[in-house]
């Protein structure tokens, strides 16, 4: 049962959600920083604080180096957002209600996952300056050893589906959630989830070490795209977590849809603590511990479930 | 507007999105009318002019990495329709991937020893 | 415009983006900066509004200096902070508004709302607007001409080959971290020729003479002449790793700890070693020491023997100590911290280690004093007058760095914790060399 949604609802469905879900991002974000700090949470200045950012980065000039790939530059927060709005459209909020569901929503949804390295590498690229071109390559070691485990961690959750299609990997999940039944899928699903946003412990490509890295030489509205992009990510994977492991509309009491909003919401503060609490991991450790230890963990959640399955 | 296919109108959702974003990129710069200065275009790294331009043969020291990354990314192509039809075929089914998966472990444990995965 | 004013108004009122410049002695003063709300410190100066300098920088970094003011994109302003500059003679600074009290964050809130609401102007290039190399060519692309037949678009030429690990035909690409990248010491530069991200052929350089400065506070100075207070000197000691520990954690990916780091320097007293001690154990469960600090053993014991290198020699085994030969910290049962690790991971834990320990011997010191003249034991090293272990630490640098992938190498530089401050204080000319 595909649902065809008109073009119009889905571009405004996927801008509110964006719009929304970027704004409570920075919100929880600068929460989470100032709790694990120990400061007092001052509540109004964290609500506004976000909006005036915003606008500082609308005010200040947008620079650029001497030779820099000025399409490149501009296509890299184009192309993150547009992956994260293309993302985010696939998510199923209930069994009638999605903007889009083919066939092979799996799929479509690993490739914009995939592109994100790209987009990465022309941030750090198009600027022409070292720091930046250190960050985007360290992004290809790191978008390349989280492949693998995010394809097979998600791929545990189509085999009770028996299809690729991201409703029927939810509905699958009535009996009971993806998350108890293949308990290694979540966390492997998350730390992907950090890498791909490239946020809090995975921060390599716009790390503090290369004092920002592939947004060093950003700046006005260029820094304000790249890190509307980010959070445009975050939300999508958090989305397609909630839809993937936690069960997506199933719940008791709420309405389908809402707990599809908590749900993602959850994922997004796990994600959001684990950026402040866990230090930066070196990209020599991620990569042999990507391929040495989460590959053969995904591994075995594929088998071991595909094994109660049949 | 007509109502599209699923996957063309996530396409249409992407494609706005660019167009937004490039939009805003190119139209939201309040220093658009002044060019900026020589000395205002250096690329940073903390103060010193840099010798050379940055672009160059670079060394991605991981590409032995990438190599067995392209060996799992083409069992992945394996993987996708394998999981669809993989209640209905049952044991065989588990049993068939298991090996391709067991040879394809094998090639990672040998770039595990042949310090394919480290950097220096 | 109405609307353009209108959102310059409303982000005049926000957090204001500065980048720092700590120059000679207002390091720790910049740092408690960052714990203010109303401001916020950033990496990189294409992020900033304001360039705040604080202190005096070496003379020969002017150049570098006014490239970074340059860098800021418009609209900038720039804050001197008890500075008795140069930068003033490049023409740049004329307009710059100058701190003295202890507290810049108001006036830099003033400034930052008037540059965004135009009651003042963003203030023009410093440097002339002159490209680097006569290069002009002919075409869009600066193609053609003789400009070009020299190899050097847009003024610079292209990386040169080198020699590459695997015998690939690879580009060198030299880099030099300049005198001010966030968290290095003010006026250090680094160079390196990096083969892809990996460093090899690395220089340190100093500045030269270092400005003089007002008579420094430090009880670790005042020990080398006569006799402190164990207390103080012992309190000051855990302040100082924990100020380091809250710049290298900002290095590390976890700036809230950084902060809660910084705010621990303020609050801790005698008798608080239980209070570091926890927050360490709170460090290692997020996992620094597992996959954020390398684990290698960088150097063996026997290299470190003999150059007072503090708690770098401690966690490499070297058991030495000048406080040992105190008869102050004998009476006290000063208990020396060894590890037998040679990497980062054992420097962190060694100076975690002993603030907690400075902070339990400072409760039980009693009035005590230390009675060695001459030589300390400063959070460092052994110091002397003529000779403090941040020269001996440099001399170390290329060593250490040297085929170090770029994370690895920038932890291992902060961990060594150069302070060039503590360094000029002990110079009797102001001439900064590293001794081998």
């Amino acid at each position: 049962m595909t649902t065809y949604a008109s073009t119009e609802v889905a571009l405004l469905a996927v801008a509110l959600t964006l719009v929304v879900g970027v704004y409570l991002v920075a919100v929880a974000d600068r929460l989470v920083a100032v709790i694990v700090a120990g400061d007092g949470v001052p509540i109004v200045t964290t609500l506004v604080a976000p909006v005036r950012q915003v606008a500082w980065l609308l005010s200040q000039s947008r620079t650029t180096t001497e030779r820099p790939d000025a399409a490149g530059w501009a296509v890299a927060p184009a192309l993150l957002a547009g992956l994260a709005a293309f993302a985010l459209a696939l998510v199923p909020l209930a069994p009638g209600l999605v903007l889009a569901d083919p066939d092979t929503g799996f799929v479509a949804f690993s490739a914009a996952i995939a592109f994100v390295m790209i987009a990465v590498f022309l941030h750090g690229w198009s600027p022409n300056s070292p720091l930046p071109l250190i960050g985007a390559y360290r992004y290809g070691a790191q978008a390349l050893s989280f492949q693998i485990p995010f394809l097979l961690a998600m791929l545990a959750t189509a085999l009770p589906a028996e299809s690729l299609s991201i409703v029927r990997i939810v509905e699958a999940q009535e009996p009971l959630w993806n998350v108890i039944r293949q308990p290694l899928g979540l966390p492997i699903y998350l730390v992907v989830g950090l890498g791909v946003s490239f946020w809090g412990p995975l921060n390599l490509p716009d790390g503090s070490d290369l004092a920002g890295g592939t947004s060093l030489e950003d700046s006005g509205i260029a820094r304000l795209l790249w890190a509307v992009a980010r959070s445009s990510m975050l939300i999508a994977v958090s989305a397609m977590g909630a839809a993937g492991f936690l069960g997506g509309w199933y719940g008791p009491f709420l309405p389908g849809p809402v707990w599809v909003i908590v749900k993602t919401l959850i994922l997004l503060g796990v994600i959001l603590l684990a950026g402040h609490v866990f230090a930066r991991v070196r990209i020599q450790t991620f990569v042999l511990v990507s391929w040495a230890i989460l590959i053969p963990l995904a591994l075995l959640n594929i088998f071991v479930s595909g094994a109660f399955l049949l | 507007m007509i109502a599209l296919g699923p996957l063309a109108v996530a396409f249409a959702v992407f494609v706005a999105a660019i167009a937004a974003v490039l939009i805003l990129w190119w139209g939201a710069n309040p220093g658009r009318g002044r060019a900026p200065a020589v000395s205002e275009r250096t690329p940073w790294t903390g103060g010193r002019e840099p010798q050379v331009h940055a672009w160059n043969r670079y060394h991605a020291r991981y590409y032995p990495m990438a190599l067995v990354f392209l060996a799992f990314d083409m069992e992945m192509v394996f993987m996708y329709p394998w999981a669809v039809v993989f209640r209905s075929e049952g044991l065989i089914a588990m049993v068939e991937m298991g090996m391709f998966i067991t040879i394809l472990l094998l090639g990672v444990l040998y770039a595990w020893r042949e310090r394919a995965l480290e950097w220096v | 415009m109405g609307l353009k004013s209108r959102i310059a108004g409303f982000a005049a009122a926000g957090p204001v983006p500065v980048f720092v410049v700590a120059g000679a002695g207002m390091r720790a003063m910049v740092q408690d900066v960052q714990l203010d709300p109303h401001v916020r410190i950033v990496d990189t100066p294409r992020a900033a509004a304001l360039l705040l300098i604080a202190g005096s920088t070496n003379h020969a970094d002017v150049q570098a200096l006014a490239r970074l003011h340059d860098i800021l994109p418009h609209p900038r302003a720039t804050v001197t902070w008890r500075t008795h500059d140069p930068f003033v003679a490049l023409g740049g600074a004329g307009a710059a508004t100058a701190v003295e009290e202890d507290d810049p964050v108001p006036t830099l809130r003033a400034v930052f709302r008037d540059i965004l609401t135009g009651g003042r102007a963003s203030e023009p290039a410093i440097l002339p607007d002159v490209d680097a190399v006569e290069w002009r060519g002919i075409g869009p692309y600066g193609q053609g001409g003789s400009g070009m037949t020299g190899g050097t678009p847009y003024g610079r030429p292209m990386a040169e080959l080198g020699p590459d690990r695997d015998g690939l035909r690879l580009d060198i690409l030299p880099v030099s971290l300049g005198p001010f990248f966030p968290r290095l010491p003010s006026g250090l530069v680094l160079t390196a020729k990096l083969s892809g991200d990996v460093m090899t052929e690395v220089a340190v350089t100093t500045p030269g003479v270092l400005p003089s400065r007002p008579g420094s506070a430090s009880p670790f100075i005042r020990a080398l002449s006569g006799p402190v207070a164990i207390a103080e000197l012992e309190l000051a000691r855990a302040c100082d790793h924990l100020r380091w520990l809250s710049d290298a954690l900002m290095a590390q990916g976890l700036p809230a700890l950084g902060r809660r780091a910084l705010r621990l320097a303020h609050e801790v007293r005698p008798g608080d070693g239980d209070r570091v001690r926890a927050f360490g154990a709170r460090l290692s469960r997020s996992g620094l020491y597992r996959w954020s600090l390398p684990r290698a053993g960088l150097v063996e014991a026997g290299r470190f023997s003999g150059l007072g290198l503090g708690p770098i020699a401690r966690a490499a085994g070297v058991a030495e100590d000048v406080r040992l030969e105190d008869e102050g910290y004998r009476a006290l049962g000063f208990e020396i911290v060894v590890m037998r690790r040679g990497d980062p991971v054992g420097w962190w834990q060694v100076r975690i280690e002993e603030a907690a320990r400075s902070l339990d011997l400072a409760a039980r010191a009693a009035g005590r004093k230390t009675t060695l003249v001459g030589r300390v034991e400063s959070p460092r090293g052994r110091l002397e007058p003529g000779d403090s272990p941040t020269n001996r630490a440099l001399a170390l640098v290329p060593e250490l760095l040297s085929g170090l992938e770029w994370g690895d190498a920038l932890t291992t530089l902060i961990g060594l914790d150069l302070d060039l401050d503590e360094a000029a204080s002990v110079m009797d000319s102001g001439e900064l060399r590293a001794t081998a």
